[in-house]
């Protein structure tokens, strides 16, 4: 049953469906401090209980322009190898069981999209991406501009 | 099922590295009955455990082996070393089906009837023998009593984990708590049990720690098993003991120095001792020693791992290193002999003429190194070239707390390790000048040169504009051997205990950074890699390289220094205002007023671990700290208690020079005022006497006809104090002595003077025999050393 559990979220302006069990909880962040040098996609650390979780942008991995945090703003927080991560998420819609399947995604997406995007599953009359939030947390490498 | 299989993995390796080391003490004292009573102890409680989980293979094998030691605790069998081998064979035999079991749940099929039958064979020699020891007969059910106090409760790691996140969560809230209690101002009886509460969360915090720390002798375990098989298979003789297992480490520190050790033990086996032969010719016991103590010092634990060997050749090192194409011969030529020592720490090099399978396992030093390095942890040798070698392993003794210095740039806040912070100083204090060259920037702190880099231009930032200029600081850091820069900040915070935790990879990769942590406010804080910045920075900070680097900057800044020299001004301890030339200060310490002491109606002060007289009449009557500013004439220091440093100035040329030779050398107007001007030459010349210079080669004094003892008991003390090296004739040396005393003194009792040597003959009366007598009566002093100084410096002319 826990497999048809998912989050359905906005990140990086576009409806997503997270697999619930990628996902650790999702909280409220104050204002996060900034990592100087770090690479683009890490918005800053904030703490949560006693641990420090570093901040993702999603919009930069997708190859938006960053966005400003807001004091308050819910985040996702994954754990990947041992290391905990937030997803800046736009809007946080539900959590529900899709009985649908998940399918191989047609058709064409931005590069950004089609490198975290792993299928598509249909949800309310509309389609989603299903996505792995561990491939938010590793930038493209990035092409000669 | 699975969690009692779990339960006895977990004993069982345990156990067993624990027994290995007990059978190798055993087998060296096989009358120890405790110890075969504990080994005898661990195998029953395998054999009991492992016929619960009907596990027939580790049943039969420990059933074996204790039947074999209870053999030797009833006296029908000796303990010897066949028996000690073939019991370490079922040890390893036991490991690997535990090694097995983890890895698939089973115990695979297998044959160990040679492992066992390699115990029976014994049997049979055994008993044509006569027992070797007696070994007292103890019954059965007194171990049992033993076994209850021995044991102890298991918890799963997770768990222990878990609970330290719970307790750090505790005091974060209690301190967001706190905050908001002072806020409210709430009532003085709700402020008095919120202490309360507080104060047992401190001591449970505390407790908590605890649990995470294991005795070091869980490390030490395993290592006489190491050493008892190397030392076999390399044909030497090895005795291995160990001191202070009773010091307690952090689990996880205990992880990181377990490899390195064993690694450090193995090396000190395969190349530190020499062969047999080797020890012969250079008199040494066949047996060689390694011995591995721990103590605690501060929150520093420090290991030392000791061997008698051969110690380490910096001249063999140097040849090997450079064959190794790890350091060229020039290079080489310029390494201070610590530097040939630490050549061992550089990747790619190998101590052995050849690497032996012993330790040639693509492990090296280096690694050892970097391992220890990681964990907040140094690496120091003690060599003694020809007589041992003690490698020294200091590390923090838990991994995740160290103390920060807490700076500002750009707005956030940073934390430094202390540890690696040098000094701390006012980037206007006047002791500081800063030079901007070539778009660089060079920090001059009393005369010592310092690449300088910004902290805001090393994270990529722009400066704050709330921060004041005057607050900014320099921080010097040194972040290893011979590294030193300095790294200015906008303002420098306080001093924080804090836990260190690694950051995310992407943040770490930046290599600005070493970890993150959360100090009481919660707010996460960055902790500046100092190593890392400079490789970011791409600067050299090597000190040796700007030493011998004087060019026309240092040269220019000399010409200035003549022209000008430099006064300190300071206020002392009677509140006058003083000046010393700063060029004879060293550096000022602040020590704790307990560092001072009186020996012999002088005042000492001890420093580190060198003692230095102290220009003062009396001890400081109130406790805390002095400043002690550290005069050093380029052989001895003399430390001389002051106030506070008031300045630093340029000297007057108008200096009133004092009527008398005294401590002021005379008056000089400061800005208007007087100022008495210190006269160092006088002030170390008061220290001076007596303090033989310990540079200059000490003339050797021999005492011929010494028969009552009265020249080694009288007086080679004096002669010592007055700087000679004394040894009785009769000893053998091959140093030719500078001086003769003879203590009979009848002309030609004996001829000891061979060759040149100057002789001095003392007599026992105190009036001289006639005006042309050359003895000295003994008892006068002044005649006799101004007879030796008179032969020696003559001897030498």
């Amino acid at each position: 049953m826990m497999d048809k559990l998912y989050l359905v979220a906005r990140i990086a302006d576009t409806r997503v469906a997270l697999r619930s069990r990628a996902i650790h909880s999702v909280v409220t962040v104050g204002t996060p401090v900034e990592v100087p040098a770090a690479p683009p996609h890490v918005a800053g650390l904030f703490a949560l209980r006693s641990r420090v979780f570093t901040l993702i942008d999603p919009h930069v991995v997708i190859g938006l322009p960053a966005v400003a945090v807001a004091e308050g703003q819910r985040v996702i927080v994954v754990d990947v190898a041992d290391h905990g991560y937030a997803l800046l998420a736009d809007e946080i819609e539900d959590v529900c069981f899709i009985e649908a399947p998940e399918t191989r995604i047609a058709g064409k997406l931005l590069p950004g999209w089609a490198r975290v995007a792993e299928a598509m599953i249909e949800h309310d009359g509309a389609a989603l991406l299903v996505v792995d939030p561990s491939h938010f947390i590793t930038l493209p490498v990035a092409k000669a501009a | 099922m699975d969690d009692l299989l779990n339960d006895f993995l977990a004993e069982t390796a345990e156990i067993l590295a624990e027994a290995g080391g007990a059978l190798v003490a055993w087998e060296a004292d096989p009358a120890d009955r405790e110890r075969l009573d504990a080994i005898f102890r661990l195998v029953h409680t395998i054999k009991g455990s492992s016929g619960f989980l009907s596990l027939p293979r580790v049943t039969a094998l420990s059933h074996a082996a204790e039947d074999a030691l209870d053999q030797v605790r009833r006296g029908n069998r000796p303990a010897d070393g066949a028996l000690v081998s073939a019991v370490l064979g079922i040890i390893d035999r036991l490991s690997e089906l535990c090694d097995s079991l983890a890895a698939t749940g089973a115990e695979p099929a297998g044959d160990d009837s040679v492992v066992i039958g390699a115990l029976a064979t014994m049997e049979t020699v055994a008993a044509t023998e006569p027992a070797a020891v007696e070994i007292q007969l103890r019954r059965e059910d007194d171990l049992s009593a033993e076994l209850r106090g021995w044991r102890s409760i298991r918890v799963p790691l997770p768990l222990l984990d878990s609970v330290m996140t719970g307790v750090t969560d505790i005091v974060l809230a209690r301190n967001e708590f706190a905050r908001m209690l002072r806020e409210s101002g709430a009532g003085a009886s709700v402020i008095s049990s919120f202490e309360r509460l507080s104060d047992s969360i401190a001591g449970m915090r505390q407790s908590v720690s605890q649990m995470r720390m294991q005795r070091i002798d869980k490390l030490f375990a395993p290592l006489p098993r190491i050493v008892r098989d190397l030392a076999r298979d390399l044909g030497k003789k090895v005795k291995f003991a160990t001191s202070g297992g009773e010091v307690e480490l952090d689990r996880e520190m205990m992880e990181n120095i377990r490899d390195p050790l064993i690694h450090i033990v193995r090396n000190a086996i395969d190349h530190g001792i020499e062969a047999i032969d080797g020890r012969v010719a250079a008199g040494k016991d066949v047996t060689a020693t390694i011995f591995v103590s721990a103590r605690q010092s501060g929150n520093q634990i420090e290991i030392a791992i000791r061997d008698d060997g051969r110690g380490l050749s910096p001249d063999a090192l140097v040849a090997k290193a450079i064959a190794a194409r790890v350091v060229t011969a020039t290079e080489a030529r310029a390494l201070s002999s610590r530097e040939k020592l630490e050549l061992i720490f550089r990747p790619g090099f190998s101590t052995a003429a050849e690497i032996t399978s012993i330790s040639g396992r693509g492990v090296g030093m280096d690694i050892v190194k970097s391992n220890v390095e990681k964990i907040g942890g140094v690496v120091e040798l003690r060599n003694e070239e020809g007589r041992g070698l003690t490698i020294l392993l200091r590390v923090p003794m838990t991994l995740t707390i160290i103390s920060g210095l807490m700076v500002r740039a750009a707005g956030h806040e940073f934390a430094i390790p202390r540890g690696s912070v040098r000094e701390i100083l006012l980037e206007s204090s006047d002791t500081v000048r800063i030079d901007r060259i070539g778009g660089g920037e060079i920090a001059t702190v009393r005369g010592e040169p310092f690449p300088l880099l910004r902290l805001e231009s090393v994270l990529g930032r722009a400066r704050d504009h709330r921060d004041d200029v005057d607050d900014r600081a320099l921080v010097i850091v040194r972040p290893g051997q011979g590294q030193s820069y300095a790294l200015s900040v906008a303002a420098i915070h306080d001093q924080e205990e804090l836990v260190i935790k690694p950051a995310a990879p992407m943040i770490m990769a930046t290599g600005l950074y070493a970890g993150t942590t959360l100090p009481d406010n919660g707010r996460p804080v960055l902790l500046l890699d100092v190593q890392g910045i400079l490789a970011v920075a791409g600067i050299d900070a090597s000190e040796a390289g700007r030493n011998q680097d004087h060019g026309s900057e240092a040269a220019a800044e000399a010409m200035a220094a003549r022209d000008a020299v430099q006064l300190l001004l300071f206020r002392d301890v009677g509140d006058r205002i003083r000046g010393v030339r700063l060029s004879v200060i060293e550096r000022v310490e602040e020590v704790p007023v307990s560092a001072l002491f009186e020996s012999a109606g002088h005042i000492q002060v001890q420093i580190g671990g060198d003692i230095f007289p102290v220009h003062a009449g009396k001890l400081p009557d109130e406790q805390g700290s002095v400043k002690l500013l550290r005069l050093y004439d380029g052989r001895a220091v003399l430390c001389y208690p002051i106030a506070a440093v008031i300045d630093i100035v340029r000297l007057p040329d108008g200096v009133q020079p004092a009527a008398a030779p005294g401590l002021i050398a005379g008056v000089a107007l400061v800005g208007g005022n007087p100022v008495e001007l210190i006269d160092p030459y006088w002030l170390m010349e008061q220290y001076a006497s007596g303090a033989a210079a310990p540079a200059l080669r000490q003339p050797l004094c021999h005492l011929a006809d010494d028969h009552d003892g009265w020249g080694d008991n009288f007086l080679a003390p004096i002669l010592r104090h007055a700087g000679y090296r004394v040894a009785s004739s009769d000893a053998e040396g091959d140093e030719t002595p500078d001086v003769l005393l003879c203590l009979s003194g009848e002309e030609g009792a004996h001829d000891h003077a061979a060759g040149d040597v100057p002789v001095i003959r003392l007599r026992t009366a105190a009036a001289a025999a006639g005006p042309d007598d050359p003895t000295v009566y003994r008892y006068d002093r002044q005649a006799l050393l101004d007879a030796l100084h008179h032969h020696v410096m003559g001897g030498r002319a």
